[in-house]
């Protein structure tokens, strides 16, 4: 039961909604609401105001100028149903599909939520890395777009400030494969580990990037560009290095209670070349 | 209370007859424990403990009761006066262990993390839980354990300073000359298993609403597996005569053990409701529910055998953690792990020892299978050892050992088993399963370095047990009351935890009275209307509650029989047959009264008519099971389980060499519960167990921090099985009835889960052979599984 006075609000314009949350005490910023509603229920998270975002009309997903636009309140079904999607973006296709929890989350649950929650255990947060998506954050009076990359600053920390919101998650829309790989212990486990291995071609020149969730506090990226061949493939003998690149620089692996540190430092590898392996019958099959 | 109307007119046994309110359950207009809302009713909120061990100095409920909407507050200290120490459901004492009496509140010190310490009463649940975080507790911090291997060392910390160690019992079952076998056996073999703590999620949690009205008299809604002896515990607590008492079990969304009695809470919301003068309500929460532990055990065991697989001689020694205690019903599942040896196996020497310790994590309830998994996991996994040294196949090495059907009666330590035909339920889940070709497809698999592990396992489940001392029966109570209509009402002392025993009821009774189901209603769980019975455990409702209701219809029928004869001018010795809502003379078809015309002429004309000269068509009957046997035979032998339904389990798995993750491919289960009744029910209750089982051996894991912290308090943390992690599981079935029941049942419910945590655990370690490894420590998920094969790399 959520425990204190809560101020329910549906702002119908961006601005008001920084407003809102400029002014609360402290407020929640409701998406679908399938993290931060149980957590309110249990007493883990306390707020005097929820922001519902859900008359702003964010849950388009469009084509512009070469940049997909994913509207921070599409869901993960309206992903998949996305045409848009399914021909520029459609690691986030795969990645929706594949969401622990069935069609009740699916169907509430956001992208932006997600990438905003900035839970290690989560798909959305590398995936976006992968893709080198930006994130537009709306704050009172300004709006400025930050890389995914830059985005997570820790498990749980984001590079959004106190009145900022997401509003878009812009994606590059150019000619792009992708390999998806995720690791969970049941069809109820959040990720253990996940591996997106994107690959972009501009012109005759390839570059390439493998993007770690759930392995530590922030998505971990390994550049695949000097392990690409002439095709935009990785050999076997790259796939190895790769391995022994994620290998390398896993310096902190997540610890949870679903999976210790040494099972993801051990799996990490495994997850990557899987993901690698996915893009290459991608390719195969292009 | 439910009273339970069937549809359709399916009688008698096996018959699928459709189940009672099913669709209105199905459709989310069944009515639970939360649906329950009185006028004026308040709501309960617990504080619990945040130390696994602490001294509680001093609690502040000041803030706390200014906090809005609030009504009481109550700690433990206040609680003193207000609630005697909770019976036991199962009293270690009487076995002769350790027992310790259990408050509403912690009064001096805590002894796990979440513990109640204090209570909170408002207007609304939200004031409530708002209110907890105006208490103040100080706390001084002691030294805990959970490790109960740790527990048993001298200087760990104790939980009760008075026992001087945290052992509550040693239970000891021993037959033959265990030391002489093993000294004379050309094979040993040692090893171990330890199984962890997991419990049973149903998917309603507990609730319970208490209400004193103006007369003093206490109605109390509780989903609860056992309404009587709950309401006579009330009255010992409260000290209220228990006929001021009424317990009404609500619909239940799931049992399990789970929901046997002996809550600090059940006490608790009472004592809230007399000082606010109020209804109150109190519903466990999700974290609260995964508090509750059970199975936690580790078997450390050695094997005597010859050179055909015939065991000689087991010995085993348990170490159950069964946390810290309570006064609910876990602590007896370490008692049932050590007597259901040696299962299914003609094994004449054996010496197990089950040590149950206490530990800083919360108590054990109840959990589906009650000990009887953790036998049969170290069992199979015994029998599976053997093969491998042997080179036998497990299949072969169970069939050596079984006890065979002409064996029957077969005496053990603590057990008379019934009747059986193990190797013929093990035939039929080879071919179920197709063996062979499972098999072959191993071998070719292991040819491409793929790891499949097939696993094999053998399940015999103990049913209906009656402990004497405390107030769980091996035997129950039904009425049967034919009304002048011709509709016909049973009440049972037997309640059902969702599972739909009363339609099997109802369908027995339809059987014996030729009157369509639909004309039965089955009154369960409401201590005002229902006859003393022990509710629902042990697989027991429709073998006991339905027997009895058998028996009770039998009276009625023979007092309806004389009617219609007088009425038919027959003789009233002639033999009536009752049929399709007819009653008609055995010998003359054609001389018959509808049953609803003899009913009524009985309450209308009785006495008037003289030969009528039973007026009530009413009976209460009472049932045990005839090898209940609690006075010591010649050789000293008690058998406390009357029944011993058994199953056969077939896995066929794949674990993924790199991440240890397992995927279950397929699944072959077959049963042997004696008479069915209803088939419907029975496999329902099969899959759900076999379900239940595998949940257990791959993910399901109480598990807890350094800090002494449960680690699960979501579904995202305790990973039950959904649906697609389960493959396609085929059933079948084979009947041996029991000979000493009336009917012939011998209990289904728990069968199932054993079988299902053997078959799995025996499956990945027959996986794992061709990389040498053993897996010993369960769930057995993808990062134990991982770990083992590194470590097996690394010898």
């Amino acid at each position: 039961m959520i425990r204190t006075n809560l101020s329910y609000h549906v702002p119908t314009t961006i601005e008001e909604a920084c407003q809102i949350v400029r002014s609360a005490d402290s407020a929640v910023v409701l998406g679908g609401g399938t993290m931060a509603v149980p957590q309110m229920v249990r007493g883990e998270r306390v707020a005097t105001d929820a922001v519902h975002l859900r008359a702003l009309d964010l849950n388009g997903i469009t084509l512009s100028d070469g940049t997909l636009e994913v509207g921070a309140m599409a869901t993960y079904t309206d992903l998949i149903r996305s045409e848009a999607a399914a021909k520029y973006a459609d690691l986030l296709v795969t990645v929706a599909t594949g969401i622990t929890g069935g069609a009740q989350i699916r169907n509430l649950g956001t992208v932006g939520g997600s990438a905003c929650y900035a839970n290690p255990s989560s798909d959305i947060p590398a995936a976006l890395v992968a893709l080198d998506a930006r994130l537009r954050v709306h704050g009172c009076g300004a709006e400025r777009d930050l890389l995914a990359a830059e985005f997570y600053r820790d498990a749980f920390r984001t590079g959004l400030r106190p009145d900022e919101i997401l509003t878009t998650i812009l994606v590059p829309a150019g000619e792009c494969w992708a390999g998806y790989y995720k690791l969970k212990l049941s069809e109820s486990s959040w990720p253990i580990a996940t591996a997106a291995a994107v690959v972009r071609r501009d012109g005759d020149a390839w570059r390439g990037k493998l993007a770690l969730g759930g392995v530590r506090a922030t998505p971990m990226v390994i550049d695949l560009t000097p392990l690409l061949g002439s095709g935009g493939g990785i050999s076997p003998e790259h796939v190895e290095r790769a391995r022994h690149l994620v290998e390398e620089q896993l310096d902190a692996p997540w610890d949870d209670e679903l999976a210790p540190a040494e099972y993801r430092r051990d799996v990490a590898p495994t997850v990557a070349a899987r993901a690698i392996t996915a893009l290459n019958e991608r390719l195969a099959s292009r | 209370m439910t009273t339970a109307v069937a549809e359709g007119h399916e009688a008698g046994h096996g018959n699928r007859a459709r189940r009672m309110q099913g669709d209105l359950v199905l459709t989310g207009r069944g009515r639970f424990l939360d649906d329950i809302e009185l006028p004026r009713m308040l709501h309960a909120a617990v504080l619990r403990s945040p130390h696994p061990h602490a001294r509680i100095l001093r609690v502040d409920t000041s803030a706390a009761a200014r906090s809005p909407g609030v009504r009481a507050v109550l700690t433990g200290a206040d609680a003193l006066p207000l609630s005697g120490p909770i019976p036991h459901y199962f009293d270690p004492a009487i076995p002769g262990g350790k027992t310790h009496g259990f408050r509403c509140l912690a009064v001096d010190k805590v002894l796990y993390v979440g513990q109640p310490v204090a209570a909170v009463v408002a207007e609304t649940l939200a004031e409530a839980e708002a209110a907890l975080d105006a208490l103040r507790v100080d706390y001084e911090a002691l030294p805990f354990v959970l490790d109960a291997h740790q527990a048993l060392r001298d200087d760990a910390p104790l939980l009760f300073e008075d026992w001087g160690d945290n052992v509550v019992i040693r239970n000891v079952f021993q037959e033959g000359d265990t030391e002489r076998a093993f000294a004379s056996a050309p094979y040993v073999l040692e090893d171990e298993i330890h199984i962890q703590r997991y419990g049973t999620s149903p998917m309603e949690t507990r609730g319970y609403v208490a209400h004193w009205d103006e007369d003093d008299r206490l109605t109390f809604y509780g989903s609860c597996q056992n309404p009587h002896p709950l309401r006579s515990n009330l009255a010992t607590m409260l000290a209220v005569p228990e006929t001021q008492i009424r317990v009404i079990a609500t619909r239940m969304g799931g049992g399990f053990g789970h929901k046997f009695h002996g809550y600090p809470e059940e006490p608790l919301v009472c004592v809230l409701s007399r000082m606010t003068g109020a209804p109150v309500k109190w519903l466990e929460t999700r974290a609260d529910s995964l508090l509750v532990g059970a199975r936690e055990m580790a078997h450390r065991f050695a094997v005597a055998y010859d050179g055909d697989g015939r065991i000689l001689a087991i010995r085993d020694r348990i170490v159950a953690n069964i946390g810290a205690l309570g006064s609910m019903a876990g602590w007896g599942m370490s008692f049932v792990a050590g007597m259901s040896f040696p299962g299914p196996y003609k094994v004449k020497n054996y010496d197990i020892e089950s040590v149950a310790v206490v530990t800083n994590k919360a108590p054990w309830n109840g959990a589906r299978s009650y000990g009887k998994e953790s036998a049969t996991l170290a069992l199979e996994r015994m029998v599976d050892l053997i093969a491998e040294k042997l080179g036998l196949d497990p299949v072969t090495v169970r069939r050596r050992n079984f006890i065979e059907s002409h064996e029957f009666p077969y005496w053990t330590a603590a057990k008379r088993l019934d009747s059986g035909n193990y190797a013929g339920v093990l035939d039929k889940v080879i071919e179920l399963a197709g063996y062979d070709e499972r098999r072959a497809e191993q071998r070719q698999a292991h040819g491409q370095g793929r790891l499949l592990g097939i696993g094999v396992a053998f399940e015999l489940t103990p049913e209906g047990g009656d402990f004497p001392g405390d107030l769980s029966r091996g035997f129950d109570t039904s009425t049967v009351r034919v009304h002048p209509s011709g509709k016909v009402s049973v009440l049972t002392g037997v309640t059902s935890p969702g599972t739909g025993n009363e339609t099997g009821i109802a369908q027995l009774v339809a059987a014996e009275l030729g009157v369509p189901v639909g004309d039965i209603a089955v009154v369960q769980g409401d201590t005002d209307s229902c006859p003393y019975g022990y509710g629902n455990a042990s697989s027991r409702s429709l073998n006991l509650g339905g027997s009895a209701a058998v028996l009770a219809a039998r009276d009625v029928r023979e007092r309806m029989a004389v009617a219609a004869a007088v009425l038919l001018e027959m003789e009233t010795a002639t033999e009536m047959v009752f049929t399709d809502g007819w009653i008609s003379a055995a010998t003359d078809a054609e001389r018959r009264l509808p049953f609803a015309e003899v009913a009524r002429t009985v309450f209308t004309r009785a006495i008037a008519i003289p030969a009528i000269s039973e007026p009530q068509l009413e009976s209460t009957r009472t049932y045990a099971p005839t090898n209940l046997l609690h006075i010591p035979d010649e050789a000293g032998r008690v058998s406390p389980y009357p029944t011993y339904p058994n199953s056969a389990h077939i896995s066929v798995i794949e674990v993924d060499a790199d991440t240890g993750v397992v995927k279950v491919l397929s699944y072959a289960g077959v049963d042997d519960c004696g008479t069915v009744v209803n088939p419907t029910l029975v496999e329902g209750q099969f899959l759900g167990a076999i379900a239940m089982g595998i949940g257990g051996a791959l993910w399901e894991d109480l598990s807890y921090g350094r800090d002494g912290r449960p680690r699960t308090e979501t579904f995202k943390q305790y990973l039950l099985p959904r649906a697609p992690d389960l493959p396609h599981i085929a059933i079948g079935s084979q009947v041996t009835p029991s000979p000493f029941t009336l009917l012939g049942t011998k209990g289904a419910g728990e069968g199932g889960v054993a079988g299902a945590v053997a078959s799995l655990t025996n499956a990945v370690n027959d996986a794992l052979r061709p990389l040498g490894v053993t897996v010993r420590k369960m769930p057995l998920s993808g990062p134990t599984i991982l770990a083992a094969i590194r470590a097996g790399a690394r010898r």
